[in-house]
């Protein structure tokens, strides 16, 4: 049996016995001596988006059981859990337009300067496509390694106009900046752009994403055991299992060890519903008091789970971290197959808008995900520190692991589309040529983080901080276009229980203020030729991402009707990116087993960001030069930008997702 | 293990006070209030049931909301015969042995030299104008829980008073011990190991329903009466444990009608109130045996223990006889302008310093909330209590009059240390054993 059918049989299965609990109000089951427990949940989650329908249709069972075994031999506890959890994302169904096997369809790329090119050709030389301010996708100028005419550079048989998005939908224009067209159908209705073991998800994969060949369904099982020494305990606990390490919401500065999914909602779900359980071994040596320590313990984590990345969401699902997937699908299928870019080229110099460009495959694009094999070297390994001293939570950690986060290395041996013309016709390396492969660096971390309460003030302090070494990000300014820097994340916390008697005389509002601070120590970012000239449209050069950024959050949570109904308010503001969201809910527990929770996400303020897209980087001297490079053989960008590719790392997650505002209602029935 | 059962030492005690008048000192009147006689009341005998015709003869035996429960026809209460609830001889004992040396600091807060046992056993004086503070003391450390206890499981319900309904269920496990002023489990008098001075420790898990399953609560009271609790909560679906801001005690304990603070009768600190002693009378309190007292076999236990029932109007009152006990009535009155009490009327039981019932006012000065703890002999609880000298929690009503809704708490009491061990009391268990 096939793994997507098994997966169907498998969710079906689930949910015909979860209805029927349900049908007979069936309740948990506890054996008689108690060591068993059996419960489980059903949910549904629909989201709605505005411009888009249904983003989210997604149909969740899950079953837990524990046990706890008879103390036995020289275990002083042993405990058994099981959690198998099975989903299917209606969307694709529902809404196959937006998101399933009919979205898409053709698309049309800006071509500003194409009037003016076609204009400047000689009668009968001009093709007739390239007349108008937009050409359709495999309709740009041909380049010589296309060949003679009427070789286009771009087989539309294997890569039409169709099925397509333009990078960047729908958040923003294209707006003289960059562009190509980003296939968004499923990989089993067109594989154009999936990356082979990275982001190739098929139409039941996306329906099922629980059931896939690391068997996500198995949310969790592991035994717990506890060894008593003298005066102290040795804690284990191996198996599928989430490590949480950190004290704060929302943000990952410490929890890191376990990847995340945020193609289930980006970055609004609880972190314990998308963190993606791995295979580990925790050690625990819990001393309790010793010494000037109200509590006092060690810990090793060793994640010996064969290397997952953070899933970011597939090119043309509803939910892409920084519209990520759609880069990576786009750039992928550039490579694969060629891509018509959008106001990438002046030929002839008129300075009167560029043409857009048909770039053939092997050119530039994501190449290949060199995911991480598994081996001994390339588990992971950390180690906690964690006490109590004077009333003070704290904790001092060490992490080995590999960025979760994919790295576009440049470097990697691509083809000079002007191949005949410069008898330059191998594949090689080419200095600022945006032609990728995916990787996923180690990264060494040392933090920690404490927590305290002060009376005066009546408020919790939570404070997290890391220092991170190994993490790669782009930079338009190495040849290879990415470099390494240290990070430094912190997040600073403050709860406070506070009445407002107007609104709720006897139960207080839970305010939760966090901010968050990340700093890239090895940052670059320069005037280019452009700037410095002023020229419009031209900018820095260097790391997108902010050197310095701060994100804040205010989380203003009520309790009514002896807590069964409790609104609340998620702020969010990224202070860099001007981007702000606000996420209004009410959760309404109806009794024991059902709940009800009406919310929206509502961004504000600035969404896509410019930045230095690398056009102006003469790739292929001399045939890419500009006027402002000092001469037809200088490389390296001279500064004209626009929204893509780099924008992104800008805007960031609240600022990328400006056009995705949603109604969201979840429906959870628990037994 | 115990080395020596509360009942054959008190049975020796008791031997020694037959033997002569010359140990009825301040120690033993404390204790064996009853030892000589029971309160009497002209009308309030055992065996007659207050209703609304007749609870006007009993009007100076009941606490101002039991009164008006019981005349508005909401409850009825059976009178059952005053018996001695005799505490543990170590703790006796060792009220014997430190209480000379105790006394009250310059200000409000500060016990000096208190070592373990009842701090004040003279009874109070209303010329004293701290007589309030020594019994807020003495309640502090009474003996209710004995060094440490379990409570497996707990039940607590949300109840819709005009309706009956049940509106929530919460299955607890609730686990408690004394790190300091211990009396009969080493060590004596308290762990030598306690760098932050830590008095008492609290460990709660939630385990139904399975929305906040898992939820796992720990508080740490410190010696210092002046510093606040530290605590921690551990939520199953942040998987991560949460530090609280402890100095908001006056808020609603997961939607119950019990504010932090009302745990156990109170749960401040002393120092956060002016306390004053008003008078010693005869009241009727809900102390029993549980084993004689109705029980429901709703909530079956596989040991076959059997919880007890409620009735009354929305069932929020404890099904159990109410027997007159001497009673120390304490006046407290909160320090902050803010705060949503105007007083707490505390009815603390002259034998075993449990608070047997509380009248809490709002600012306005009318009624807002009636709690009453029924007590249950230990020697008449399930067979591990047997011998534990505790005035055992084991019913609670907290009825909140102005909304008309109450919840109600049914325990399975262990006193005996197999139920807790000092490992539960740390964060990091909070994260080992979180799901």
């Amino acid at each position: 049996m096939k793994g997507r059918e098994l997966g169907f049989f498998s969710a079906a299965a689930l949910f015909v016995a979860t209805t029927t609990l349900i049908a007979t109000e069936a309740n948990a089951y506890r054996s008689p001596d108690g060591r068993t427990e059996f419960h489980g949940f059903l949910e549904d989650v629909t989201f709605v988006r505005e411009g888009r329908g249904i983003s989210k249709n997604r149909n969740t069972v899950q079953l837990e059981l524990d046990h706890e075994f008879a103390k036995s031999g020289m275990f002083s506890k042993l405990f058994f859990h099981l959690a198998l959890r099975a989903t299917y994302d209606g969307v694709y169904d529902i809404n196959a337009d937006e998101f399933g096997r009919t979205a898409g369809g053709p698309i049309q790329l800006e071509n500003l300067g194409g009037p003016a090119f076609v204009a400047a050709l000689p009668p009968g030389a001009a093709p007739p496509f390239l007349a108008g301010p937009t050409t359709a996708h495999g309709f740009g100028l041909p380049l010589p390694l296309a060949g003679p005419p009427p070789n286009l550079g771009i087989d539309l048989a294997t890569n039409p106009n169709d099925g397509l998005r333009v990078l960047g939908f729908p958040l923003h224009s294209q707006d003289g900046g960059l562009a190509f067209g980003v296939p968004v159908r499923p990989c089993n209705v067109d594989s154009r752009g999936c990356i082979p073991g990275y982001l190739n998800f098929t139409e039941d994969d996306l329906r099922f994403p629980t059931f896939n060949s690391r068997a996500d369904f198995l949310r969790e099982v592991y035994i717990d055991a506890t060894l008593p020494l003298d005066g102290a305990e040795l804690g284990f606990r191996l198996g599928r299992q989430q490590v949480v390490w950190g004290r704060t919401d929302l943000f990952r500065v410490l929890d890191v060890i376990n990847p995340v999914d945020f193609s289930r909602n980006n970055i609004y779900d609880e972190l314990e519903d998308i963190r993606i359980p791995m295979w580990i071994l925790t050690t625990e040596l819990r001393l309790g008091a010793t010494g000037a320590f109200d509590d006092l313990n060690f810990q090793v984590v060793w994640n010996f789970d064969k290397f997952r990345p953070s899933s970011l969401g597939q090119g043309g699902t509803p939910n892409q971290i920084i519209g990520a997937g759609g880069l990576l699908r786009g750039l992928k299928n550039c490579w694969d197959n060629g891509c018509t870019v959008a106001n990438f080229a002046d030929p002839l110099g008129l300075n009167q808008g560029l043409v857009a460009v048909n770039i053939p495959a092997g050119v530039i694009g994501v190449r290949q995900a060199n995911m991480p094999k598994w081996n001994l070297d390339n588990t992971q390994i950390g180690g906690r520190i964690e006490g109590l001293l004077h009333g003070v939570g704290f904790s001092i950690n060490y992490l080995h692991f590999r960025q979760q986060l994919p790295s576009l290395r440049g470097g990697i041996p691509a083809l000079n589309p002007f191949g005949p013309l410069s008898n330059d016709l191998l594949a090689q390396p080419r200095p600022f040529l945006p032609a990728f492969d995916i990787n996923f660096p180690t990264v060494d971390l040392v933090g920690g983080s404490l927590d305290f309460y002060v009376d005066g003030i009546k408020s919790v302090f939570r404070v997290e901080a890391a220092y991170t070494t190994g993490e790669e990000f782009a930079n338009g300014l190495r040849p290879e276009l990415f470099s390494k820097s240290d990070v430094i994340r912190y997040v600073i916390g403050i709860d406070r229980n506070t009445f407002i008697p107007f609104l709720n005389e006897h139960r207080s509002f839970l305010f939760s203020a966090q901010i968050f601070g990340q700093h890239l120590l090895d940052h670059e970012l320069q005037p280019t030729v452009g700037s410095s000239l002023g020229i419009p449209g031209f900018g820095k050069n260097g790391m997108p991402d902010w050197k310095n950024n701060w994100v804040g959050t205010l989380l203003i949570r009520g309790m009514y009707m002896h807590d069964q109904l409790n609104p609340q308010i998620l702020f969010a503001r990224d202070f860099k990116a001007h981007a702000n969201v606000i996420g209004p809910s009410v959760d309404w527990l109806i009794n024991d087993s059902w709940r009800i929770i009406f919310g929206a996400n509502i961004k504000f303020g600035t969404g896509g960001q410019k930045f230095d897209d690398g056009r102006t980087g003469n790739q292929f001297p001399p045939f890419t030069a500009t006027p402002l490079h000092a001469s037809p053989f200088e490389q390296g960008s001279v500064g004209l930008g626009g929204f893509e590719p780099l924008g992104r790392f800008r805007s960031g997650p609240i600022g990328m997702a400006q056009k995705e505002d949603e109604f969201q209602l979840t429906v959870r029935y628990r037994f | 293990m115990k080395t020596l059962t509360a009942g054959a030492l008190s049975a020796a005690l008791g031997l020694c006070l037959s033997a002569g008048p010359a140990l009825a000192d301040t120690v033993d009147d404390s204790f064996y209030p009853y030892r000589d006689s029971v309160p009497t009341h002209p009308f309030v005998k055992p065996g007659v049931v207050l209703t609304a015709d007749n609870v006007d003869q009993a009007k100076d035996a009941l606490d101002e909301a039991m009164y008006r429960f019981i005349k508005e026809g909401s409850v009825t209460v059976t009178v059952g015969e005053t018996m001695t609830l005799d505490l543990h001889p170590a703790y006796v004992e060792a009220t014997r042995k430190y209480h000379e040396g105790v006394s009250l600091g310059d200000g409000p807060g500060i016990l000096l030299n208190h070592i373990a046992g009842r701090p004040f056993p003279k009874a109070p004086d209303l010329n004293d104008p701290r007589a309030g503070e020594k019994q807020m003391w003495n309640f502090k450390y009474s003996y209710n829980q004995g060094d440490g206890s379990s409570i497996v499981p707990f039940w607590w319900k949300f109840k819709n008073m005009r309706t009956g309904k049940v509106e929530r269920t919460i299955k607890f496990s609730f686990h408690f011990m004394n790190f300091m002023h211990r009396v009969v489990e080493s060590p004596l008098p308290e762990y030598a190991d306690n760098p932050s001075q830590i008095y008492r420790a609290t460990y709660m898990k939630v385990l139904e329903p399975f929305d906040v399953k898992n939820t796992q609560l720990l508080i740490l009271r410190y010696e210092d009466d002046l510093k606040r609790d530290d605590a921690w909560l551990y939520l199953g679906f942040q998987r991560r444990v949460r530090r609280l801001a402890t100095g908001q005690v006056t808020d609603s304990f997961l939607g119950t009608d019990l504010m932090i603070e009302d745990f156990e009768g109170f749960n401040g600190r002393n120092s956060d109130y002016d306390w004053t002693y008003v008078e010693t009378r005869n009241i009727l309190l809900s102390f029993y045996r549980h084993n004689e007292m109705p029980q429901t076999n709703e909530l079956d236990e596989p040991d076959g223990f059997q919880f007890l029932q409620f009735h009354g109007k929305g069932n929020c009152f404890p099904k159990t006889t109410w027997q007159l006990r001497r009673v120390y009535i304490v006046v407290g009155v909160p320090k902050e302008s803010g705060h949503p009490i105007g007083k707490r009327v505390t009815y603390l039981d002259a034998q075993t310093y449990a608070m047997g019932s509380e009248v809490i006012y709002d600012r306005k000065g009318e009624i807002w909330k009636n709690l009453v703890i029924g007590k249950s002999d230990s020697d008449y609880h399930a067979p591990i209590n047997k011998g534990a000298g505790v005035a055992i929690d084991d019913s609670v009503g907290m009825i909140d009059l102005q909304t008309g809704h109450c919840t109600t708490l049914q325990f399975k009491v262990n006193v005996d240390p197999s139920g807790y061990q000092r490992s539960m009391f740390t964060v990091q268990n909070l994260r080992a054993t979180g799901r």
